[in-house]
């Protein structure tokens, strides 16, 4: 099927998401910047039983990136590998429309790994700015300090009583992912533990 | 001196006069006071009535120990009950009121209980439970309960935010004292990430307090320079009012910061407090000393105070406790605060030291008496005389305050929160901490050391350990000068010979005379002491009554203090709010909330919804003019089974499976078969416990060889998840499979009814037809042209039904085309309720029959039992009790009268039987109105009920005490041939 044909597909946080600075205004501008990336393709990626170096020799043939180490991630050629569990990442890519990066993975690591398509059951908001580190220190047990979750560090944890898969992506910048039904709770959750900071939503 | 407030001195802010108000009469403070300093300044020396007795108090201590001064601070939702005056730092607007007493503190008619004292003395309490017994409900508990209390806590809604946050941490300096900035300085200096936390508002903690002088600068300004030293290092986080209240397994620290109590309401985006979980690599107990009382006849009156407290008043808020005071001693200490009140005009009368021979230490003067003790203090409600003995008989002096020492105990309770006890040592009469390890270390006068020379030393080799311990390079250490002093102590734990109440624990009024009572009636042990006399049990944690009681005890047992001990050390060092233990996760975010990818949809169909666990789901739909949720469900299970349903059910746990062996971990952990099932294909399956007792059950299909799709229940979804991975990580890690959870990837929608099909035909590409798509074909297909979808012919309804899963971002969308579709069919949108009300028409198990107590054959389900495989639970569930014939199975049960209503719960007797446990058949499980038959039907689980169809009960609601007649029968009230599904 033709994959730029399928619907458009619905945020599931539309209704919270809106443009704006909120909470409290400092001189300095927002302590954090939020914004929820959509459309993504996620895939979870779990070895097949010994094939661990298969999928990882794949990977790096087809996209110039090795199998993260545990709580690491790789950027490769428009595709991102997560670490989340014992020979078990998340692929994200962007543009690859409606089921492509699972076709594409499945074809690819054909026989090596058990892929599934967690597209649509996972949103991704990016957290940065100055005041980032304490807004998620709010939730979560990781240390964020930068020698201890430096950049291109993912793991999972828990926030506000909810799983989520936190990846460090720039010096101030960090990406939360969490399950879809519980999106909306953990907005309410975290932009009330933004508030004293300042923030904007992009 | 006009009033009570020093011409000079102190850190206050004399230009900043604040307002407040104390029983309702306004007052004046300066910045920079504490309640309890605000009201010394103005003269109050009444500020309290004690716990069992009303006794008039005053405050006792300068700190976060005080057991006396205890207020109702704000008012409506903001009052909070048994605030410290000494930890309340004064604002504009402050309102507090006096506690446990009627009609007023000045008047309290409770204070009749002192006449009483001589029954009222330790155990009281618990004796009034033996005997006569008929007294407890009616006499003792509502009078004791009324006349001894605290504060009263306020029944409104607390209007503020409470916050929660982690920290991590290279070294953690609990303390912010002279020893705790020396720590926190050199640790920082080298690099390492340092978090200095403090219960005051400033850093400095004794300092602030004492003259003293460091590097021939005062000791307040030198804190002030490191202080901001600190602040300017980026790895270095300041916490002022932070009181770190435990210390727990792996160096992790609880602490709460008061964000927002120094002001009449937080900011705008302000939470009151926050609480801090504080993981640290090391740490430093740098958390000081606290002076103890003595105990003497009168101690507790109004003017009575600490001598180091006394001393913090005039240096620190320049607030005279009075005109003329005497300094009672058993140690250097007191010494030192008759040179400041001298120093600052305040007249001391005289120094009674106890010991026999003192050290001779700088009296600025001021006649020492040795060998002197205090027997008894005059003046009920403030200080007038001392009645005091050196040897000579007694003799009195006039003053209105005593400045009292009995020695220092270092604060070492956090380095004891670990189960711990601490030692002890005979030089400084006193307890010093446990030997603990590197994690934790205690330094300066929490350690015992309580010269301010030691304090700077210690403070700054334990922050340079910590630093290296933690990989960081401290260089040559900088430990400033200071002039030294000496201390010196000679036990003093009781002045016998007083002549009136002494007292030992302020809060909880337990006097000198209840711990020898306690000892001769048998409670020796100092922690059964501590329960008997309630010493130590009150909300200042016995902070300046412990170990005095213990001294008491040793005297009255003949042991020493070593062999006394201490009662066990727990958390929480001083009281913490609720809130800030509730955090932000208090009324709609006390627990995570769910939604569907059809909520919506379901939300335009007007739907009602019903928490299911973390879930929302839609619970019925209600049309206009429909009064009544039965008149709702009622109309959508009739449209449904009269021509089509639509009906979300994301919430059902999914988990893909996949590998060479997905088939046999299924089959390991159904009890049914699954070797044999067709790719394209469903198949119900039924997952036992280990013990053999239904767990779960749910459809799972193949898509292909090695690639299965499984559905649990919504309650137990994350449960069988972590069963599957218990199963294949434990008993199985061979098996080549894998497996995750797509719950949240798909929204699955159940379409029901005859014209299901049809409704569905027009929207997907694939040919439904009994050919193409039999009853439990399971295959992809696309829908709207493009969007991917799974379709399932399963039914839990009995109508002719499918499931249709698509990807959850498109779920609003095809939801609103099937109703497009079916718009002809008069597609109805159902809810939780009529597919309960479909299933128990149908006789389908759900959780009020899978509900951890019944096997498959309970349920009906014992032909499932594969013979030919092993599975989770197959050994177990051929226990006898298991397998007893006798054992409540399901059955169907309909009222005998067709207008009777059944309810769920409601036990089932054998005709003529009476309602006992013996006579007990079982119960009625799940009931429903079922439209279909125009009366209530329900399930049962009833004893041998599989014989029983046919037969007449009785049923027994003891809640609603109804009993009707019923009939038992075959659990499929409805479409027995189940013919629909096939239409």
């Amino acid at each position: 099927m033709p994959e730029h044909s399928a619907p458009e597909r619905t945020l599931p946080l539309k209704s919270h998401l809106r443009q704006g600075r909120y909470g409290a205004m400092l001189p300095q501008g927002p302590g954090v910047r939020l914004g929820v990336r959509h459309p993504l393709s996620i895939v979870t990626i779990i070895a097949r039983k010994e094939k661990e170096p298969a999928v990882s020799a794949a990977l790096e043939a087809h996209y110039g990136l090795a199998a993260p180490n545990p709580r690491r991630m790789t950027l490769g050629q428009g595709l991102a590998l997560l670490w989340c569990g014992d020979q078990q990442y998340y692929a994200i890519a962007e543009g690859r429309g409606e089921g492509g990066l699972h076709a594409e993975l499945k074809e690819r690591l054909q026989g090596l790994a058990s892929l599934s398509d967690q597209s649509h059951g996972r949103v991704v908001i990016a957290v940065s700015g100055p005041k980032a580190r304490a807004l998620l220190a709010k939730g979560s047990a990781i240390d964020f300090h930068r020698r201890e979750f430096p950049v291109n560090s993912s793991a999972p944890t828990q926030m506000a009583h909810i799983g989520v898969h936190v990846s460090a992506t720039s010096e101030d910048g960090f990406e939360l992912s969490l399950f879809r039904a519980f999106s909306e709770h953990f907005w309410e959750w975290l932009t009330e533990q933004a508030s004293e900071f300042g923030y904007e939503v992009i | 001196m006009s009033g009570y407030r020093l011409e000079r001195g102190g850190l206050i802010n004399r230009e900043k006069r604040l307002g407040f108000t104390f029983d309702g009469k306004p007052y004046q403070g300066l910045e920079g006071d504490t309640l309890a300093s605000a009201l010394m300044a103005n003269g109050v020396r009444l500020m309290a009535r004690s716990f069992k007795y009303h006794r008039p108090r005053g405050v006792l201590t300068a700190g976060s120990a005080e057991p006396n001064a205890l207020v109702e601070l704000r008012e409506g939702g903001r009052r909070e009950a048994n605030t410290r005056m000494t930890m309340i730092e004064l604002y504009e607007g402050l309102v507090a009121k006096s506690q446990n007493r009627w009609p007023s503190l000045y008047f309290d008619v409770s204070a009749i209980n002192q006449l009483a004292s001589p029954i009222l003395v330790a155990g009281f309490y618990y004796k009034t439970f033996m005997w006569p017994k008929a007294f407890w409900e009616k006499l003792y508990e509502p009078v004791i309960r009324r006349a001894a209390g605290l504060g009263q806590a306020t029944y409104e809604r607390d209007p503020d935010r409470y916050e929660k946050s982690y920290a991590h941490c290279d070294v953690l300096v609990i303390g912010g004292g002279p020893t705790g900035l020396m720590a926190a300085a050199t640790a920082a200096r080298s690099g390492s990430r340092v978090l200095l936390a403090d219960e005051g508002a400033m850093f400095g903690g004794s300092l602030l307090g004492e003259t003293e002088e460091i590097d021939a600068t005062s000791g307040v300004e030198w804190a002030q320079e490191v202080t901001a030293e600190l602040a300017s290092l980026p790895e270095v986080t300041l916490l002022p009012r932070t009181t770190v209240f435990g210390w727990y397994d792996d160096n992790v620290f609880g602490a709460v910061e008061r964000v927002a109590d120094h002001k009449l309401m937080p900011g705008p985006y302000e939470p009151r407090q926050r609480y801090w979980r504080i993981h640290a690599k090391r740490a430093i107990l740098a958390a000081g000393a606290e002076e103890r009382p003595l105990v003497f006849g009168g101690n507790d009156r109004p003017g009575v105070m600490l001598a180091s407290a006394v001393r913090s008043y005039v240096n620190r808020h320049a607030a005279a406790p009075g005109r003329t005071g005497v300094v009672f001693t058993n140690n250097d200490s007191g010494y030192r605060t008759a040179r400041d009140l001298r120093a600052k005009g305040v007249r001391i009368a005289a120094i009674f030291d106890s010991r026999k021979e003192a050290s001779a230490p700088d009296a600025a003067g001021v006649e020492v008496m040795t060998g002197a003790v205090i027997t008894h203090v005059a003046g009920s409600l403030g200080v007038t005389s001392v009645s005091f003995n050196r040897g000579r008989g007694e003799e009195q002096i006039d003053c209105d305050f005593v400045a009292m020492s009995g020695g220092f105990n270092p604060n070492v309770h956090l380095a004891c929160h670990r189960g711990q006890s601490p030692i002890w040592n005979d030089a400084l009469q006193a307890f010093v901490p446990p030997e603990t390890g590197s994690p934790l270390v205690a330094a300066g006068a929490a350690g015992g050391s309580m010269l301010l020379s030691e304090c700077l030393k210690e403070g700054a080799l334990a922050g340079a350990q910590a630093a290296n311990d933690t990989g960081f390079h401290c260089k040559a250490l900088a430990v400033p000068l200071t002039r030294d002093d000496r201390y010196a102590i000679a036990p003093l734990w009781w002045v016998k010979e007083s002549r009136s109440k002494a007292f030992v624990d302020f809060q909880n009024d337990v006097t000198a005379k209840d711990i020898p009572l306690t000892a001769q009636e048998g409670y020796r042990h100092v922690e059964l002491a501590k329960r008997y006399t309630t010493l130590g049990m009150a909300t200042d944690g016995g902070r300046t009554s412990n170990i005095n009681g213990a001294g008491i005890l040793a005297g009255a047992t003949g042991r020493s203090m070593a062999e006394v001990g201490t009662t066990t050390y727990r958390p929480y060092f001083t009281p913490v709010s609720f809130g800030a233990f509730a955090g932000p996760f208090a009324a709609k975010h006390f627990q995570p909330v769910r939604r569907t990818p059809v909520h919506e949809w379901a939300e335009e169909q007007g739907a009602v919804f019903v928490e299911t666990g973390l879930w929302m789901r839609s619970s019925w739909f209600p049309r206009p003019g429909e009064t009544d949720w039965l008149e709702s469900v009622t109309r959508e299970v009739k449209a449904t089974r009269e021509s089509a349903g639509i009906c979300d059910v994301s919430t059902l746990g999914k988990i893909d499976i996949q590998g060479a062996d997905a088939a046999e971990l299924l089959n390991r952990v159904y009890c049914n078969g699954w070797n044999t099932l067709e790719v394209g294909k469903a198949r119900y399956g039924l997952m036992l416990r280990e013990d053999g007792i239904v767990f779960d059950d749910g459809t799972t299909s193949r898509l292909s060889e090695d690639h299965f799709f499984m559905t649990t229940t919504t309650a137990n979804a994350a449960r069988v998840m972590s069963h599957l991975e218990f199963c294949h990580q434990a008993l199985w890690p061979d098996l080549d499979v894998q497996y995750v959870s797509v719950t949240e990837q798909w929204a699955q929608m159940a379409v029901a009814g005859p014209n299901a099909r049809r409704c569905l035909q027009k929207i997907t590409d694939a040919e439904l037809n009994d050919r193409t798509f039999p009853y439990m074909a399971a295959r992809e297909v696309t829908v709207l042209g493009h969007v991917p979808a799974r379709l399932f012919r399963i039914s839990f309804s009995g109508e002719h039904a499918y499931e249709l899963s698509v990807p959850a971002d498109y779920g609003n969308l095809v939801a609103r085309a099937l109703m497009h579709a079916g718009a002809e069919f008069n597609i109805t949108p159902y809810g939780v309720e009529a597919l309960s009300v479909m299933r128990i028409e149908k006789g389908h198990v759900a959780g009020s029959e899978l509900n951890g107590t019944t096997t498959a054959a309970d349920l009906g389900l014992g032909r499932m039992m594969s013979t030919k495989k092993d599975y989770v639970g197959r050994m177990m569930a051929q226990r006898p009790g298991l397998t007893r014939p006798d054992r409540e199975v399901v059955v169907g049960i309909r009222p005998a009268n067709k207008t009777d209503r059944l309810y769920s719960g409601a036990h089932i007797l054998t005709k003529g039987d009476a309602p006992s446990l013996e006579n007990d058949q079982g119960y009625v499980s799940s009931v429903a109105f079922s439209p279909m038959l125009d009366m209530w039907i329900g399930l049962a689980l009833c004893k041998r009920g599989r014989e029983r169809h046919g037969e007449t009960v009785q049923l027994f609601d003891g809640l609603r005490d109804m009993h009707i007649e019923a009939e038992l029968c075959e659990p499929v009230h409805f479409d027995k041939e189940n013919k629909r599904l096939h239409a």
